[in-house]
């Protein structure tokens, strides 16, 4: 371990466990958020830690280290295409050199890209400290803006991202530009069927509200049914989501989000054959 | 065979692609003090109180009361002061300076400073406002009879948005004073003898007591033409008061709020048609100056002169005013006046077009202006202008033709559009500047070994000046491009060349500079020191502008553009991709291709961001809310991922080598495309810049407004 005037550089993550419970220190991956609001503070720099870039697939599903950066991910052929068309988007080849995914979720803002695709393909995040370790599914793992469940002695350590059902996807990023833009409105939705019937709908709605936004409970009222019933389903389905968008005031109009979200979960359906 | 174009290796290419470059930021000298300005944070008040902290020693506040000559900064007129007195009349109007050896620190007492207001209502809509600076009016033809007789009037009003030169590295400036009390300015600065004069008079010392030197230079765009005169008078009163350098370097957030962007406009145009063909066209158009001068007035006429864009009318009226409003000063920026009403002109044209049953195209065709007609002004245009062969060549490249048919309606999610937008640039500075004001002066000064020195204040920012200079004085003297010694300009050195503004520079001081060559080869003695100077001569073919009545040649020549942008927008969403973007341009003789065609294809990009993406956002109180990169949008290559440029060959034989003005000219007729291609997409008439993804979405939901 390298003690710095800034903070600790680990080389084990039982180092950086430890080093974690004992200190109050602030876990530094890629910096590519931490740099802009740089304060001062004592960083527990992750960089050392192969335990936390590490990609291993068990079965369906896939383990990814939060300390992966963008560019290992995206060169990784098990990560699967919904993942990687989100994380080409983010940033530049600079940056993406720098930042890693569980920067991403960890920064907590509504308009991480990789959070959104982790949001609809049901990940789990695994949160370790000295004490022990417990996953839990992302959706539990944010407050709002900024704001986690993870506790001052705790680490994101994995990722889980079950892999089946991810081949068929849409997705849309609304940035300002081509590149260097965060997400005005992303949208992402996928759809499974098995044996004529719908076995899973997800769309998940990022930079509308403090967190990415899916709702189970409007997704449900299309599970089991068939296509053709869930072209009758339609008007009501969407009806629900033109109720509960409402986006928060942006630089951007809440009114322009809000026509995208609601444009891009129709054409999703329609592509859909629904 | 090698010609004057042919490219060279820039001569700041290694210096700046290595990092090797200092630019202001990282010069360091001995005892240097950080200085912070403090910005007013309301558009119009009277400031009641200061209330300061407790200031630990070596930190200084810098006021009006420091300045020992005249409290103004002069640039056109002398109305914008180097520090409020008594009064803040726009959001960033710079109150005093915090001055100490720890930027940190600095910055913190600087937060620590509480300014008591007494508030009063601030003009921000310029559209509203009744105060002009500059009221300028001009007419030909009978215009009257033409709006009397006419059996169709067309009456639209046009709107151009802010711009922001969004430059890579910000206003820096550092101010010395030397134990006999002459003050030196270093410092990222387009224009060393405009801070010059202005030092002198805020100040209260002679020529020979100031100097100005520019500093490596990280972009300009014309953001450095006035406000270098603000803050070099700012370190420079600090430097003087305190005795030690003072360096002042704005924070991209301070940069964006408080220095001069393209100025808004509003433009209304009105337009007789008699027989689907224009009779007359009138303009009424505001340029929203913001609270001081600067550099208005010239910017307007750029503007009000540009009206007709590249057409040629018989009869027209145009009228124009620089609005004062409580906002930041505006000023210059590439094409300095002429994207606002080349933009309103290509638009109407459009419309005026679609009104009487036609494309734009062939209708625009028929009004072009050639050789030998009356300009708007009364001038002439002297020399050939090659529009049609450029825009049958840039038709060709891009299909513009076959595409504007094939995209008429459209139905499905993505809708392609493809529009064409014409502009030129007057080469030089308007009316009799040259004649009158500037006078230009560049010496050669050869040394014993037959090395040659060029000595002009132009400065390199970035276009390539050093380049095209020293190329040009080398081809004259026949001698190779290393035996020619270019510096940065420091005014105890250089003479009074003029500023580098108006695309002057290649065209006017490099002719300067090709006839000193020629003088300098006709009295070559080897081995000896030698030096010569040429004086600006006033081409004689020239019909003198007379600024009283808006008449006469306010330029020399042109250069001019056809610019073709292709679109496909996706319905859903708003968002809109540049798919292709063909430029063709004259600018005489390429001085050097590449750096030609660097200028061109910049210059279009930001034209297409001012057209798309390059949106403003000041609220009510006029406080500019996007001051940061992250909010402030301006295209990356990402945006343009094919991005076509080339020129015509028609020398200018009153430039060097057949040279004359380029720098500006992309920047004028990027935006008209742009919009005329989402016009083509949408299947609409559209009247504003920028065109953002909100608004194509509010479009496609509810319709035109
Ligand atoms: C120019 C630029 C463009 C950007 N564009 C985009 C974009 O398009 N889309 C997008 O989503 N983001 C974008 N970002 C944001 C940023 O790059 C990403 O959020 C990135 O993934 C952050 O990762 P990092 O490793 O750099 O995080 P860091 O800055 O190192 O950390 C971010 C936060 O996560 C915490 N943290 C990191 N790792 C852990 C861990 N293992 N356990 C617990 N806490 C941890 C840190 O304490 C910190 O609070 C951009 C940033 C920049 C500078």
């Amino acid at each position: 371990m390298v003690t710095l005037r800034n903070g600790y550089i680990p080389e084990t993550l039982a180092e950086a466990l430890k080093i974690r419970s004992e200190n109050q220190v602030v876990p530094y991956a890629g910096g590519t958020d931490l740099m802009i609001k740089a304060q001062p503070s004592s960083y527990l720099f992750l960089n050392k830690l192969s335990a936390l870039q590490k990609v291993e697939q068990d079965g369906d599903m896939l383990h990814i280290g939060p300390g992966c950066n963008y560019t290992m991910l995206l060169n990784h052929p098990a990560v699967p295409k919904v993942l990687k068309e989100a994380m080409i988007r983010i940033a530049s080849p600079a940056t993406r050199n720098r930042g890693t995914i569980g920067g991403n979720i960890c920064n907590a803002s509504p308009k991480a890209d990789s959070v959104l695709i982790l949001y609809a393909s049901d990940a789990e995040l695994k949160l370790s400290s000295i004490a022990g370790e417990r996953i839990v599914p992302i959706e539990e793992f944010f407050t709002g803006r900024g704001k986690t469940i993870l506790r001052e002695d705790e680490l994101l350590t994995d990722i889980r991202l079950p892999l089946k059902g991810l081949d068929d996807y849409y997705y849309y990023k609304v940035g300002a530009r081509r590149a260097m833009a965060i997400s005005r409105v992303a949208f992402v939705g996928l759809l499974n069927t098995e044996n004529g019937k719908i076995s899973r709908v997800a769309a998940a709605f990022g930079a509308i509200s403090d967190t990415v936004l899916r709702f189970r409970e409007f997704e449900a009222m299309l599970l089991g049914k068939t296509l053709a019933e869930a072209t009758a389903l339609k008007p009501a389905f969407l009806a629900k989501y033109q109720e509960a968008i409402v986006p928060i005031r942006g630089r951007v109009s809440a009114e322009y989000r809000k026509q995208v979200c609601m444009n891009l979960l129709a054409d999703f359906l329609n592509s859909n054959g629904i | 065979m090698d010609t004057i174009s042919t490219p060279v290796k820039k001569l700041d290419h290694d210096l700046k692609m290595s990092g090797a470059a200092r630019y202001t930021d990282d010069l360091q000298i001995p005892d240097m003090q950080h200085g912070k300005v403090l910005y007013s944070s309301v558009a119009k008040a009277i400031i009641k109180e200061i209330q300061l902290p407790q200031l630990p020693e070596g930190y200084v506040i810098i006021d009006k009361n420091d300045v020992p000559g005249e409290n103004f900064v002069h640039i056109v007129a002398d109305d914008c002061p180097v520090f409020a007195d008594g009064v803040v009349t726009y959001i960033g109007e710079p109150i005093l300076m915090l001055v100490g050896p720890d930027l940190k620190k600095v910055r913190e007492l600087l937060s620590q400073i509480v300014v008591v207001y007494e508030e009063q209502t601030p003009e921000i809509d310029f559209r509203k406002g009744e105060t002009f600076f500059y009221h300028y009016e001009y007419e030909k033809g009978d215009w009257q009879k033409a709006f009397a007789e006419a059996d169709q009037v067309l009456d639209e009003t046009i709107e151009t948005g802010y711009q922001e030169h969004i430059y890579m590295e910000v206003q820096s400036m550092i101010g010395m004073k030397d134990p006999n009390g002459k003050i030196t300015v270093a410092g990222s600065l387009q224009c060393p003898y405009y801070v010059h004069r202005a030092l002198q008079k805020a100040l209260g010392l002679g020529p020979d007591k100031v100097c100005v030197i520019q500093a490596e230079m990280g972009g300009a765009f014309g953001g450095k033409e006035a406000y270098p005169s603000i803050l070099g008078c700012q370190v420079a009163v600090a430097a003087n008061k305190i005795g030690k350098p003072v360096k002042c370097v704005l924070d991209r957030r301070d940069d964006i709020t408080v220095t001069s962007k393209r100025h808004p406009a509003s433009m209304r145009y009105q337009a007789a048609i008699k027989d689907r063909k224009i009779t007359a066209i009138q303009a009424d158009i505001r340029y929203n100056s913001g609270a001081y001068i600067t550099l208005s007035p010239v910017v307007l006429q750029r503007g009000l002169i540009g009206a007709m864009g590249v057409y040629t009318f018989d009869a027209l009226r145009v009228e124009g005013k620089a609005v004062k409003t409580n906002t930041v000063p505006n000023g210059a920026f590439r094409g300095f006046g002429g994207p606002q009403t080349f933009f309103a002109i290509e638009m109407f044209m459009n419309h005026i077009a679609k009104a009487v049953g036609e494309d734009p195209l062939p209708f625009k065709l028929r009004y072009l202006a050639k050789k030998g007609d009356e300009t708007s002004t009364r001038g002439r245009y002297h020399f050939h202008i090659p529009m049609p062969e450029m825009i049958e060549k840039v038709d060709k490249a891009s299909g513009y033709s076959q595409k504007y048919q094939e995209y008429k309606n459209q139905s499905g999610r993505y809708r392609k559009g493809i529009g064409l937008g014409l502009a030129y640039h007057g080469c030089g500075f308007t009316g009799s500047g040259e004649r009158d004001m500037i006078k230009g002066v560049v010496r050669l000064h050869k040394l014993a070994n037959n090395k040659v020195e060029v000595l002009t204040a132009g400065t390199d920012m970035g276009q390539g000046l050093k380049t095209t200079f020293v190329k040009i004085v080398a081809k004259t003297l026949g001698i190779p491009i290393e035996d020619v010694i270019i510096k940065n300009p420091n005014t105890d050195f250089v003479p009074d060349s003029g500023p580098t503004a108006a695309s002057r520079s290649l065209m006017v001081v490099g002719k300067l500079l090709n006839r000193a060559a020629e003088k300098l080869k006709e009295q070559w003695e080897d081995g000896e020191e030698q030096e010569v100077e040429e004086h600006y001569v006033h081409p004689e073919f020239m019909i003198p502008w007379d600024l009283s009545v808006f008449q006469g040649d306010p330029y020399p020549d042109y250069s001019w553009s056809a610019n073709v942008v292709e679109v496909e927008v996706d319905t859903l969403t708003g968002v809109t991709r540049v798919i292709g973007a063909w430029g063709m341009y004259d600018v005489g003789t390429a001085i050097d291709y590449r750096i030609v065609q660097g200028q061109m294809q910049g210059g279009f990009l930001q034209g297409i961001g001012y057209g798309s993406i390059e949106l403003m956002d000041v609220n009510s109180k006029g406080q500019i809310r996007n001051n940061s990169l992250s909010d402030y949008i301006i295209p990356t290559a990402m945006d343009v991922p094919h991005l076509q440029t080339d020129i015509v060959d028609h020398p200018y034989e009153g430039g060097p080598f057949g040279g004359k003005g380029a720098g500006e000219l992309p920047a004028v007729g990027g935006a008209q495309a742009y919009i005329s291609a989402m016009e083509s997409a949408l299947g609409t008439n559209l009247y504003k810049t920028p065109f953002s993804q909100e608004d194509t979405l509010e479009f496609l939901t509810k319709g035109a407004k």
